[in-house]
């Protein structure tokens, strides 16, 4: 038998060698077809100092990173039918809003967003279905807002404000928290993680009446009291300058030191 | 005899006190003079009436209780006899004078009582803060019956109301919407919906097995609340 495809092979090595260049070059053709079915829209905008960006998406996913340019880099990866996409830049603020520059139309595809914003940008994106990621922000706020499923991821976050609230999914926060500052997480299912410095000093409520789940880890401690059965977690940590309000009505809440 | 002559002696005419000649001048002038004769009739009317026994029945009904109000009348319209003021040295001094244990004893129960009500108080409320409940006092729920105040529980099926209101509005709209909105996007915004109803439900549930958890109460604002978001944003695709 291994006799007999050996001869086969021997007799028609070059029959088999041109039709690998054929299904290769196949292939290759086919990834490309693929590949040019996603559009992509590139603009950059001049920013001032604490710069606004105020995006709303239909769905997707948006990555929002900081970086030490004066200038906002937007680009989008639009999934077939290609949505319209028409920012703009009014006094300070970019303004990207999906819904409106698409309402009517009946099959809009997904449109994947990397932003890049100077460092004390003000981030306030938004999205019905699809992550929200941003990273490297110290602006006075940060929103992150999904209609109903996606994981939040914020990360490198230096914020007076921090907002993050979506239905189904995880939300996780790795970041410092300010004296005066206010933090908010809502979630109906997911996890909510927050990763904030031993020493940050914030009063808490956080709520998770369903699950009971509430991780205070190394910020438990004589100040934080689990009121109403084990429901909710109420107290202070350090001066309690900060506020930190997490509701997680069928999921859990866990603090880390980070 | 005139017609003046005739009225004059009219009066005695008719008393029978006149001489009989001047009677009989009287009688014939009044035969020729009606108007004479008139006044002598109206004359004899009114002395008739005078000679009547019934004259009671002339008196207003309940003639002494007339004149009682009268009286009564006349008395307030004169002034009162003027008061004699009682000045502040007058007046006569109260001896209130305790003794030091009388005062010492009441300064104590004073304290007493206002620390037991303070206690009672704060235990009160660290037990509703701890397990979540507040209950209303019989007298919150007695003056909640009447109408008089709203209690917790009224408070909040009433925003409930208002809520259902919101979210059967936003509801058509999405219904509308929904038809152009392909699976994936119908699928995702099902399963959200379902997920925040099933969050409700439980609620609900506990509401009506413990009306005065507020925190359940507090969830279940939160969970419509977040309900009509999901709907008012999706209702704009």
């Amino acid at each position: 038998m291994n006799w007999i495809l050996k001869n086969l092979f021997a007799r028609h090595k070059t029959t088999m060698l041109i039709l690998s260049v054929v299904f290769f070059f196949a292939a290759s053709a086919a990834a490309t077809v693929e590949v040019s079915a996603q559009k992509k829209f590139s603009k950059i905008y001049p920013a001032s100092k604490n710069v606004r960006l105020q995006l709303m998406n239909r769905t997707g996913t948006v990555t929002v990173e900081g970086w030490d340019k004066p200038e906002i880099n937007i680009s989008a990866y639009l999934e077939a039918p290609a949505a319209n996409i028409e920012p703009q830049s009014l006094s300070g603020t970019v303004y990207i809003n999906l819904v409106r520059d698409n309402q009517g139309r009946n099959e809009v595809g997904n449109v994947n967003f990397l932003i890049k914003v100077p460092y004390d940008a003000i981030v306030d994106i938004e999205t019905k279905i699809g992550n929200l990621n941003v990273s490297g922000v110290r602006g006075s706020l940060v929103r992150a807002h999904i209609s109903s499923e996606g994981d939040i991821t914020l990360t490198n976050i230096s914020a007076d404000n921090v907002a993050a609230e979506n239905v189904i999914g995880d939300i996780f926060f790795d970041g410092s928290v300010t004296d005066g500052g206010s933090y908010r997480f809502t979630s109906t299912r997911g996890n909510i993680n927050l990763r904030i410095p031993f020493n940050s000093s914030f009063k808490l409520i956080a709520t998770a009446p369903s699950t009971r789940n509430i991780s205070l880890g190394d910020f438990g401690g004589a100040n934080m009291k689990f009121v109403s059965d084990g429901r909710r977690v109420v107290g202070q940590s350090g001066d309690g300058g900060a506020s930190i309000s997490v509701t997680n009505q069928r999921g859990s809440i866990s603090f880390i030191r980070r | 005899m005139n017609c003046e002559d005739c009225q004059k002696s009219i009066s005695v005419y008719l008393d029978n006190e006149i001489e009989p000649e001047v009677s009989m001048s009287i009688q014939t002038h009044l035969a020729i003079c009606a108007e004479c004769a008139k006044m002598c009739e109206d004359f004899a009317m009114i002395l008739d009436f005078c000679t009547l026994d019934e004259v009671e029945t002339s008196l207003p009904p309940n003639s002494k209780a007339l004149w009682c109000r009268i009286n009564n009348l006349i008395e307030t319209e004169i002034p009162p006899p003027t008061a004699v003021k009682v000045t502040e040295q007058n007046k006569p001094k109260r001896s209130w004078q305790f003794s030091f244990s009388q005062v010492f004893a009441a300064v104590l129960g004073i304290a007493v009582i206002s620390s037991l009500l303070t206690i009672v108080g704060i235990k009160n409320f660290s037990a509703q803060e701890l397990s979540g409940n507040t209950a209303p006092s019989i007298f919150d729920r007695a003056l909640g019956k009447i109408g008089i105040i709203e209690t917790p529980q009224q408070t909040r099926e009433n925003r409930i109301k208002e809520q259902q209101t919101a979210i059967d509005y936003w509801n058509k709209r999405v219904q509308t919407k929904r038809v152009n909105w392909n699976a994936n996007l119908r699928e995702a915004f099902d399963r959200n919906l379902s997920e925040i109803d099933q969050t409700v439900f439980e609620y609900d549930k506990i509401l009506q097995e413990n009306p005065h958890d507020d925190l359940s109460g507090e969830m279940l604002d939160s969970a419509l609340n977040e309900k009509m978001a999901l709907l008012r944003e999706f209702s704009e695709l």
